[in-house]
């Protein structure tokens, strides 16, 4: 059995990833796992894997010196992903409670590690990434603020900006939403939107621990302001640009410049952690590769995080990730 | 007022005959018995230090105490079950002293941190206590519980407002006012309401109170001190319910048909000699509720902003900030460090807190019952 667990941000692909895995289709399934030609439904990134001939765990697993099983619901190795937070994640593994922790933030900033530290102990794979788009309450939307500048969102969260008219809304308070204390959405926001990962964030109203809360809460109050996983916007919880230097994001995935980029200051990497061992020197055994080689392919690329609301990696990052794994059997 | 120390003198007479009892019986057993017993007691006693210094050995000593447990209780039933039983009583005993210095033992690092110096001496743990800023992220960096026990106080205060008057009043109606059907269909109708979920009262009161009390009194996004107090008093009124019902119906009918016969009135009577009779035990049951209002987690957390800090003015129950149990169930996950050893402090608070209440309410409990004689 793989196990692995953590950031609730990174559940989502490494459980959508590990239900697939599980219940092992076989190619003909067209909706899961390979081609179907009656009903004329095929994978994304099919052709790009080479049309395998074998079930999904089979194929990725035989990668890396598996026996195939042929048989539904029979991976060769089962995987199970928890659900926690990204420090519990990172602790687990370190712990070796679990195979990969999961984690949105990266472990020297869950740990309170030095870098040297990390390099160390654990292997980094990013395996997506999550853009945190600032979100706004419909009424506010609604209202002509459908974009801000950097500088305006630092402000209303350190307390200067404290009405939505100063910012060319109605005349409202703003209702500012943050997240848990110290959690990995909090410091990558105080890193990438306040300056540093210890900023003070005296604006703050609510804080909440979940994205599905925040969510929720945006979208049962006025004049809110949140930021939060991609995933979990919707209609009433709607993203808006973002200014930065000079430069506008929009959330249309058409533009120029979008909050899905790279180069978007608030997007931040997805990782998994494995944990390096004296049998593992590398850090990564032949069952942990062959689960996270499948979420770095196109097929997983495509099914997994960008489904998902999350944003692919670009090819050269795809291709220094797969480095990082062993060698294919 | 003797009667504490009576009952203390009474408790020590109870254990001595209760030694002199495991001595005579010892005495009447036969040796196998006493041995095997020896051998039980002697192998649980070398699991606790093997678990206790978290060696893998343990498991040799468990599984001798295992074995020996199982033959004496196929050759020698009798001591090996009291034997038994009396590890099990002591095992839960050394299982909160095990956890009550646990919980110190974690806080023990926050405490030092937040030392307060006072005319020249440093006060280890002042500073939680002295201003009222709670930060674990950017600096200055302060841990106070002063937002916290704030946050618990309003709760508790509206919630004993809630639970007090309206439980007291329904375990008089239940106890001497109604009829016995109403009573008989009232009843377990209190008693489902005490096994509601604390989590749905939290999710109706997220949903559906919070966003409704914010429109109506125009507060800035949602999360009040009131509507958590009022949903917590909503859960602590079965525990007064039967608590205070139960001290309502053990003032001995005697009483009341004295009263009754002196040409009172039913009310009358409920009010000059009923209640007060058993003012205690309402007030134990009050105590009971409040105890619950304290200790109540899941819709405070679900309900309440996660930002510790204090309502301005004091009073204004209208901002919901942060009580010392939701502080804990927010923030346990992502807390590491300085951060969760604070969390062990409002857990230290809690404890002792809750301590005196289930104390003094015990205690009044147990004056109430030798003052009326009720029963026993």
């Amino acid at each position: 059995m793989l196990t692995a667990e953590g950031s609730s941000t990174v559940y989502p692909i490494a459980n959508k990833g590990s239900s697939y895995w599980n219940s092992n289709p076989p190619v003909s399934d067209g909706e899961y796992w390979g081609s179907n030609e009656e009903e004329g439904n095929t994978v994304p990134g099919w052709s790009e894997l080479g049309e395998p001939d074998m079930r999904l765990a089979d194929y990725f697993a035989s990668l890396y010196g598996f026996e195939p099983t042929g048989e539904q619901a029979t991976p060769p190795f089962a995987t199970s992903i928890g659900l926690s937070h990204s420090g519990t994640g990172c602790q687990s593994v370190v712990d070796g409670l679990v195979d990969i922790g999961n984690s949105s933030g990266p472990i020297t900033a869950e740990l309170g590690w030095s870098e040297e530290k990390a390099n160390e102990e654990v292997v980094d794979h990013v395996l997506g990434r999550d853009g945190q788009p600032v979100v706004v309450s419909s009424d506010i939307y609604d209202a002509g603020v459908t974009q801000l500048t950097g500088e305006q969102v630092r402000q209303i969260y350190q307390d200067e900006i404290t009405n939505w008219s100063e910012v060319g809304g109605p005349d409202q308070e703003i209702y500012v939403i943050g997240r848990a204390e110290g959690s990995g959405t909090d410091t990558s926001f105080r890193l990438n939107m306040l300056g540093s990962a210890d900023a003070s964030m005296s604006g703050v109203d609510t804080r909440f621990g979940q994205n599905q809360q925040v969510a929720q809460a945006v979208q049962q109050n006025e004049g809110a302001i949140a930021y939060m996983a991609l995933a979990f916007t919707s209609e009433s919880v709607i993203p808006i640009g973002i200014d930065f230097e000079g430069t506008l994001y929009e959330p249309d995935r058409d533009a120029e410049n979008t909050i899905f980029d790279s180069d978007y200051p608030l997007n931040r990497d997805l990782h998994q952690y494995t944990k390096i061992t004296e049998d593992t020197p590398n850090g990564t055994d032949m069952r942990e590769a062959a689960f996270m080689n499948m979420f770095l392919t196109d097929f997983g690329q495509q099914v997994f995080v960008e489904d998902n609301n999350y944003i692919p990696l670009p090819t050269a990052d795809l291709e220094s990730e797969f480095e990082k794994l062993p060698d294919q059997a | 007022m003797a009667q504490p120390s009576n009952r203390a003198e009474r408790g020590v007479e109870r254990v001595a005959r209760v030694l002199r009892g495991i001595r005579d019986s010892l005495e009447d057993e036969n040796r196998a018995a006493v041995a095997t017993v020896g051998v039980m007691t002697g192998a649980l006693l070398a699991s606790l230090v093997g678990f206790l210094l978290v060696s893998s050995l343990t498991i040799v000593p468990f599984g001798i105490f295992v074995a020996s447990a199982g033959y004496g209780w196929l050759r020698h039933q009798e001591l090996t079950a009291k034997a038994l039983a009396f590890a099990m009583t002591v095992s839960t005993i050394l299982i909160l002293i095990l956890i009550t210095t646990f919980i110190f033992r974690e806080a023990i690092p926050v405490i030092r941190y937040e030392s307060a110096t006072v005319l020249g001496v440093s006060v280890p743990g002042l500073r939680l206590f002295l201003q009222p800023n709670w930060d674990a992220v950017s600096p200055p960096i302060r841990f106070s519980m002063v937002p916290m026990i704030h946050g618990t106080v309003l709760v508790t205060l509206i919630a004993t407002a809630v639970a007090a008057p309206l439980g007291i009043a329904a375990a008089l109606f239940i106890s001497e006012i109604a009829p016995a059907p109403v009573r008989e269909a009232v009843k377990p109708g209190v008693e489902i309401l005490a096994g509601i979920p604390s989590i749905v009262y939290g999710f109706i009161g997220f949903t559906i109170l919070s966003p409704w009390a914010s429109d109506q009194f125009n507060i800035l996004g949602q999360g009040t001190y009131l509507f958590v107090g009022v949903v917590v008093g909503l859960m602590a009124l079965p525990t007064v319910v039967s608590v205070a019902e139960d001290a309502i119906a053990s003032v001995p009918e005697s009483m009341k048909s004295g009263s009754l016969a002196m040409g009172t009135t039913d009310w009358q009577t409920m009010t000059s000699i009923t209640l007060p009779a058993a003012f205690s035990g309402v007030s134990a049951a009050v105590l009971l509720g409040v105890g619950r209002a304290i200790g109540e987690t899941m819709a405070a957390t679900v309900m309440l902003r996660g930002v510790p800090r204090l309502t301005e003015p004091l009073y204004n129950a209208f901002y919901g900030q942060e009580t010392l149990t939701s502080l804990i169930a927010r923030n346990y996950g992502e807390a590491d460090g300085l951060q969760l050893s604070a969390l062990f402090v409002a857990g230290v608070i809690l404890f002792v807190t809750v301590l005196f209440l289930s104390i003094g309410s015990q205690y009044i409990e147990a004056r109430m019952r030798s003052k009326l004689g009720g029963g026993q």
